[in-house]
């Protein structure tokens, strides 16, 4: 057993299906945290090593604050090395000036990852917001019903038992 | 794959912008509170909309819709509703 935010991921389930039982990660999601940590695509939660739940702890606590990925890009054609009397630091130096220039271009995809109360929160104002301005979508939610033009003359059980203002 | 409209969450691509109707009287209606009736209930509110009165057709009849700040972005049907509540009525002997 892993506790990751107060969620239990069973050992014997694979990675990327036991990443699902966060509220706000789906396969696609948990797949790019999996090539972030560099899980490969069969570990199972047993498999993990220490540094790699620590890690992704770390990181699912604050996907916004954490720090940007190392990206090593393969040499160009027209690229010519530095002279061998570059020190290292230089070289670390002009690299991390290089990565900054284009981190808007290499944007992370999880940098605004939204997960469990946070997202709860989020889909809880939008909801707010619909009943505040008055809108067809808030009156819906407040009676309980489908918001988007579904039959309601039977079933529509998924919306009786989802569809209020105080969602979560 | 075009880019679609991430601000206003439509499903409209970008090339094409909101959809909208230039009303020609919006500044008089601005100025002295006279409602705009309109029909265009499809018609994205935009923010220089913001405070004025409009008369949304619902199908049926004109209903009043006084847009606000938070309204941006919205259509204008979104606020004229088209059903009525069911309501039962004793039939009388």
């Amino acid at each position: 057993m892993v506790h990751i935010l107060g969620i239990n991921l069973p050992n014997g389930a694979l990675v990327k299906r036991a990443l699902t039982s966060i509220y706000g990660v789906g396969p696609h999601t948990a797949r790019r945290l999996c090539a972030r940590l560099q899980v490969h695509d069969q570990c199972k939660v047993s498999d993990l090593s220490p540094f790699q739940v620590t890690s992704l702890a770390s990181f699912l606590s604050s996907p916004a604050t954490a720090p940007p990925l190392p990206r090593f890009p393969l040499a160009r054609l027209d690229y010519v090395p530095p002279p061998p009397s570059v020190s290292s630091k230089e070289l670390m130096e002009t690299f991390m000036e290089n990565f900054k220039k284009k981190a808007v271009k290499n944007a992370d995809p999880l940098k605004n990852l939204k997960i469990e109360s946070e997202l709860r929160r989020e889909v809880r104002e939008n909801i707010a917001h619909q009943r505040m301005i008055g809108s067809y979508v808030g009156r819906r939610h407040a009676m309980h019903l489908p918001v988007r033009g579904q039959n309601t003359q039977n079933n529509a059980k998924t919306a009786k038992k989802l569809n209020r203002l105080d969602r979560y | 794959m075009r880019p679609t409209l991430a601000i206003l969450k439509s499903g409209r691509s970008a090339w094409k912008g909101p959809y909208f109707i230039p009303f020609q009287n919006l500044r008089e209606a601005l100025s002295n509170h006279e409602p705009i009736y309109t029909q265009a209930r499809a018609c994205t509110i935009l923010p220089n909309f913001v405070g004025a009165r409009f008369m949304v057709h619902n199908g049926k009849e004109y209903q009043p819709v006084l847009v606000t700040q938070d309204m941006v972005g919205h259509k204008l049907g979104e606020f004229s509703f088209t059903k009525k509540r069911f309501t039962y009525k004793a039939t009388k002997k």
